[in-house]
């Protein structure tokens, strides 16, 4: 069996990372990384403003950021996928790519969950943060921007990694709408196989797991140093030459 | 410089600052001393408005701080106030540099190698210089209150507050700090201190406010407020001070 799955990687590896391309679209674990990467780039500046604005004393600011939040979050990913898949052509007026529909959604969706993480590192810091920066003058946007956002998101880092690894698996939805990302590629073979089902969706598993634990592993290792640094090294080894 | 005008203030029904009038003159040193819970901390919050009030004035300049101020205005007046807090709130991803560096530069827009030559002076003068690019976190809890007072100078502001600046520290630390505070008072400093430091109060402060309950019960020089307080309550305090 173990054989089996060699050699259906060796015999569609090209296929299984950047899927038909050049023929056809690009896709496969290509496609799925990037899908993956544009989505949590493009969410994260998204996901700062959200929560900026939910933050905010501004009603007219923080009442349609957090029905966005709360809307998002209350429904399943997969209907948010039909919505923008059937919706944005009627409004659109013309047809939009699989893949553009996948990233739009994965940025909404994504977004509003990062956008939670990124409240809670700006709501974890202590007060005194804030009041220093205001009592030496600066504006509460620059406080934000010069004190609070570079500490909060320096925090976040390890739970942006995981949103990140959530975004990857979350790609994988993409395969009812026809995005060709690696599940696709996956499915392609098996369909051409019939009979080895367990051998292909293994490699499947496999391909995710390295990839889904490599990250994690990396959050694990960023969360650990950040906590290091905050506590402060044991020697203090810091002198200036003036 | 600072004046308090019948300010009140409450959290819900609980009176945290009542009947407050009293001033601190330019170059004054004003000590506010009393037990916990008293309204000392709250009180030097609002003169930079960090704690809002219900009724009443407090005037910096002759400005009304908690007047229906435009925010760049009330931004202006705070960075006039020097205040250094008690648990230091230094900004932990910059280094001591450029924790006096970043608000004159990104507030007062002075040139950031301007800002810089001007900063190293100030942690010259609280003797940190060498620690300069230290992060917070590397420094003592003493040496990191004397890189926040340097943060609040290098505004350049007319007068400094101090929240109870050495309640946070371990023992051996509480002179270099009030050294720093000691150097400033004599170098004309108008200065507002809370503090439990009855040393300080009575080695450098112009005057004292005894508070207790939200009130001001007593204002004095250090040596008839030490020597011969008037107030019950004032008598207590000290005596309760003398028996440890």
């Amino acid at each position: 069996m173990l054989a089996n799955a060699v050699t259906i990687v060796q015999d569609n590896w090209l296929l299984l990372l950047i899927g038909q391309y050049p023929n056809g679209p690009l896709g496969g674990l290509a496609a799925t990384l990037i899908l993956s990467v544009l989505g949590i780039a493009l969410a994260f500046p998204l996901s700062v403003l959200v929560a900026l604005a939910r933050l905010s004393h501004w009603r007219a600011l923080q009442l349609p950021a957090t029905a966005l939040v709360y809307g998002v979050r209350g429904v399943p990913l997969l209907m948010i996928i039909f919505w923008v898949y059937f919706m944005f052509p009627l409004l659109l007026g013309v047809s939009v790519p699989g893949s553009a529909t996948m990233l739009c959604t994965l940025v909404l969706y994504e977004g509003a969950f990062l956008s939670e993480v990124v409240r809670a590192g700006i709501q974890a810091l202590p007060p005194g943060q804030m009041d220093a920066a205001r009592a030496l003058g600066h504006s509460y946007s620059r406080a934000m921007r010069f004190v609070i956002l570079p500490q909060a998101l320096t925090n976040m880092l390890p739970s942006i990694l995981s949103q990140f690894v959530s975004t990857i698996k979350d790609t994988t939805l993409g395969y009812v709408i026809n995005v060709p990302e690696l599940t696709f590629a996956a499915n392609q073979i098996n369909n051409r196989l019939l009979t080895k089902p367990f051998e292909v969706f293994l490699i499947l598993a496999l391909t995710y797991y390295a990839l889904c634990f490599s990250l994690t592993q990396l959050a694990a290792w960023l969360e650990r140093s950040i906590a290091t640094r905050r506590a402060g090294p044991v020697t203090q080894p810091l002198v200036v030459a003036q | 410089m600072i004046r308090f005008q019948a300010v009140q203030k409450y959290y819900g029904s609980y009176c945290a600052l009542s009947e407050i009038n009293a001033s601190v003159a330019k170059g004054e040193v004003v000590v506010v001393c009393g037990p916990s819970g008293s309204g000392k901390s709250t009180l030097i919050r609002t003169v930079n408005r960090l704690e809002e009030i219900q009724s009443g004035e407090v005037l910096f300049n002759g400005q009304n701080v908690h007047a229906r101020l435009r925010s760049a205005e009330l931004n202006r007046l705070r960075s006039q106030i020097g205040f250094v807090f008690q648990s230091f709130n230094l900004f932990p991803h910059l280094s001591a540099l450029d924790n006096v560096v970043l608000s004159p530069w990104r507030v007062n827009a002075v040139s950031r190698a301007e800002a810089r030559d001007r900063a190293m002076a100030l942690l010259e003068r609280v003797g940190l210089a060498s620690r300069a690019l230290s992060y917070p976190a590397q420094l003592s809890g003493g040496q990191q209150q004397r890189v926040a007072i340097a943060r609040a100078l290098a505004m350049e502001p007319p007068a400094m507050l101090f929240d109870e600046p050495t309640s946070a520290l371990d023992p051996e630390m509480v002179g270099e700090v009030l050294n720093v505070m000691r150097g400033l008072a004599n170098d004309g400093m108008t200065m507002m201190c809370v503090t439990h430091e009855m040393g300080f109060a009575r080695d450098v402060a112009d005057r004292v406010w005894f508070m207790d309950a939200g009130r001001i019960l007593e204002t004095g020089t250090p040596g008839a407020f030490f020597g011969n307080p008037q107030h019950p309550r004032a008598q207590r305090f000290l005596s309760d001070l003398r028996s440890h």
